[in-house]
């Protein structure tokens, strides 16, 4: 699979009055064409700030204080604004959290396909019209609700437009921040199945932010667990599911009940994410961690390869960690 | 279900709750709920369930004294709660079934320190309480939730969400209640949070005896924390039982439908060919018939003139569908 990104040792600092902090600290992946990437990590764990500093959306206080990010053969870090233009919608295109206030109430569907493709290209009108009514029909929705307005449409359709606005170019990778949470379950599960449908239809790379992991099991191809704006662990699905390595990804597989199988009590993660400004010494987990020994508040791990999967966790690599360790519990029986 | 002999906590009574929508003219009116008769018990966790829009939040609030019902009765401890006229009364009311609501970011008033809920609270449902032992009290609540005692002097934008979210159960402890009214407590927490919220809920029914109304869209948390499942679909109870037999068998096909989107990560990796992609309806001056006819791959010409009412299909298990009443319970498999 030939890479569409390539971000590497990216770093994002807040500058603040009271000293710099670091949301995003040294992050490297790759995305390949036709590939779904799944983030996940708690609220504050930087996800969101990494999607932005790849889309290039950063506003101050926040900068990239190191890396690259390869879009295509293109490191985007440090273009201009009419640079981006060219990138931005046509090749990449981002899907916001909340589509309830990312459309604009005051302007029909319509109209804001209308803007977008005008500014990112020179489209004669009857060319917009036909695209528009088309990539609303892709999403499922009749293209009669171009001329509705935000409020008229339901949650789901209202996230269904956002997607269909974000493909008006077909672009080669989709950045999608959270785009189902708002939305309750079977919207969110259908959501889900048409993002994938379109996906293989159209040959575009998803990079997909959720807090919520059982969400993308079923759609995702490799899957990014960040926590403290570090990566935890870096893995296929499917493996990292099967086999969680890092205590922190197995707590979050923990965190969720099951539908089915025995009922039993669940303890989620204890304590909350650090404070951005006040780490941790050692590793950033390991107050929260259920293994963790003297050592992991002394040595701060290093991201390395384990059975073709990267993780951060001393006891890990050490060998320590026994492999059974943790991996009792709903998911895994 | 109301005819049990044992004695309920609260029972509502064909609650129907009706909004006029449209213009001043209008004769439109949008049914949010229809002709719906519960029961909680004591000690019991219910947890209603359902889409955006089916009503569950609606019930809610009919409960709460928010909205009056169109018509329908509620009975708290057996009097009917329409009759409630007198200030004490409506306090005493509102102290004994409290609501905690979604957004923990928007349910805290930011300039008070987060204390002040709780001391209002003490002050306007327990004034037998001195003023010096409110504090106490508030330590006392504010302990029994999992929060320390220092909480009490923060503001609330020095909690995370969870955290607020505890607040918001405190201030409802605080008044002493018998059910709590918790309206998607935990949505709007981040997953690895959210269990540490239904544990509380468990924990104040085994050692408080506060019965919860637990409102939700996620049915693994129902059955995770609940004792009794109610799933609604368009201002209607569509299915009702005791949660673990409800989903274990599953009669109605929303039921099925609710089941099968939630996520199973030991799955294999699939594409569902056959998901559903409607959505619940704004159910405006309807006609008779099965509101999820539309949506139902089993529907029969019965569905669409006849209004299916709950019928018990096995001892506290009510389904309110033609062809689950009709057929045994193999034969009723709409989605797997």
């Amino acid at each position: 699979m030939p890479e569409v990104l390539e971000v590497s040792g990216l770093s994002v600092d807040y500058v603040l009055d009271r000293g710099d902090v670091r949301a995003v600290d040294d992050v490297s992946f790759t995305v390949g064409r036709g590939e779904f990437l799944g983030i996940v990590g708690e609220s504050g764990c930087g996800k969101s700030t990494l999607l932005f500093a790849v889309a290039q959306l950063l506003a101050p206080p926040a900068r990239v204080a190191a890396g690259s990010v390869n879009f295509q053969g293109t490191n985007l870090v440090g273009l201009t604004d009419s640079q981006l233009s060219a990138v931005r919608w046509r090749d990449m295109s981002v899907v916001m959290q909340s589509a309830m206030n990312a459309l604009n109430p005051v302007k029909s569907i319509g109209a804001q396909f209308r803007d977008a493709m005008r500014a990112h290209g020179k489209p004669a009108k009857d060319e917009i019209e036909a695209r528009s009514a088309q990539v609303l029909r892709m999403v499922g929705i009749d293209p009669v609700h171009l001329h509705s307005y935000p409020h008229q449409l339901s949650g789901g359709m209202r996230q269904r437009s956002m997607i269909a606005m974000a493909l008006l170019f077909t672009p080669d990778l989709v950045i999608m921040d959270e785009p189902t949470s708002a939305l309750d379950v079977v919207a969110q599960r259908s959501l889900m199945v048409q993002i994938k449908e379109l996906q293989l239809a159209y040959g575009f790379a998803v990079i997909f932010v959720t807090h919520d992991m059982s969400l993308i099991s079923h759609f995702s191809d490799r899957l990014m667990v960040m926590y403290a704006g570090q990566v935890d662990e870096l893995g296929a699905t499917r493996t990292v599911f099967d086999r969680p390595l890092h205590p922190y990804t197995h707590g979050l597989l923990e965190a969720f009940p099951s539908i089915r199988g025995p009922k039993i009590p669940l303890k989620g993660i204890p304590g909350n994410p650090p404070d951005m400004a006040r780490l941790p010494s050692g590793c950033r987990f390991h107050p929260r961690c259920p293994h963790a020994v003297d050592k992991c508040g002394q040595v701060e791990p290093d991201l390395v390869e384990l059975d073709e999967v990267m993780v951060r966790c001393v006891r890990r690599q050490d060998g320590s960690l026994p492999v059974t360790a943790g991996q009792e519990g709903s998911l895994s029986r | 279900m109301s005819g049990s002999s044992r004695t309920e906590l609260l029972q509502a009574e064909h609650l129907t709750r009706h909004f006029k929508i449209g213009g001043l003219l209008s004769r439109r009116t949008l049914h949010a709920v229809d002709d719906v008769s519960f029961a909680i018990g004591e000690r019991e966790i219910v947890a209603l369930a359902g889409e955006s829009g089916s009503g569950k939040s609606t019930v809610a609030r009919v409960l709460a004294r928010i909205y009056k019902p169109t018509s329908g009765e509620v009975y708290f401890e057996g009097k009917p709660v329409s009759r409630i006229r007198s200030r004490r009364d409506r306090l005493r009311y509102s102290g004994l079934v409290p609501m905690v609501f979604q957004d923990p970011f928007g349910s805290i008033n930011p300039v008070f320190r987060v204390q002040h809920g709780v001391l209002r609270s003490l002050k306007l449902h327990r004034p037998e309480l001195p003023g010096r032992e409110r504090a106490a009290e508030a330590a006392r609540v504010f302990e029994a939730v999992g929060l320390g005692a220092d909480m009490l002097e923060r503001f609330p934008y020095e909690l995370s969400g969870g955290q607020r979210q505890r607040v918001g159960f405190a201030q409802a402890l605080a008044m002493r209640p018998k059910l709590i009214l918790a309206d998607e407590p935990v949505s709007m927490l981040d997953v690895s949070i959210r269990i540490g919220l239904l544990n509380l809920m468990t924990e104040l029914r085994d050692t408080m005896g506060v019965s919860i109304l637990y409102i939700t869209h996620d049915i693994a948390s129902a059955r995770y924390v609940a004792d009794r499942l109610i799933v609604m679909y368009a201002g209607q109870i569509a299915e009702t039982g005791p949660i673990d037999e409800v989903l274990a068998s599953p009669r109605h096909p929303y039921t099925q439908l609710l089941l099968s989107t939630v996520p199973d990560p030991r799955a294999p990796l699939s594409v569902a060919a056959e998901t559903d992609r409607g959505e619940p309806p704004k159910v405006i001056d309807p006609s008779p018939g099965c509101r999820f006819r539309y949506r139902c791959p089993l529907a029969i010409d019965a569905c669409a003139q006849v209004t299916p009412v709950l019928a018990e299909l096995r001892p506290g298990h009510h389904a309110a569908c033609h062809v689950a009443q009709k057929a045994p319970a193999e034969a009723v498999k709409a989605f797997q």
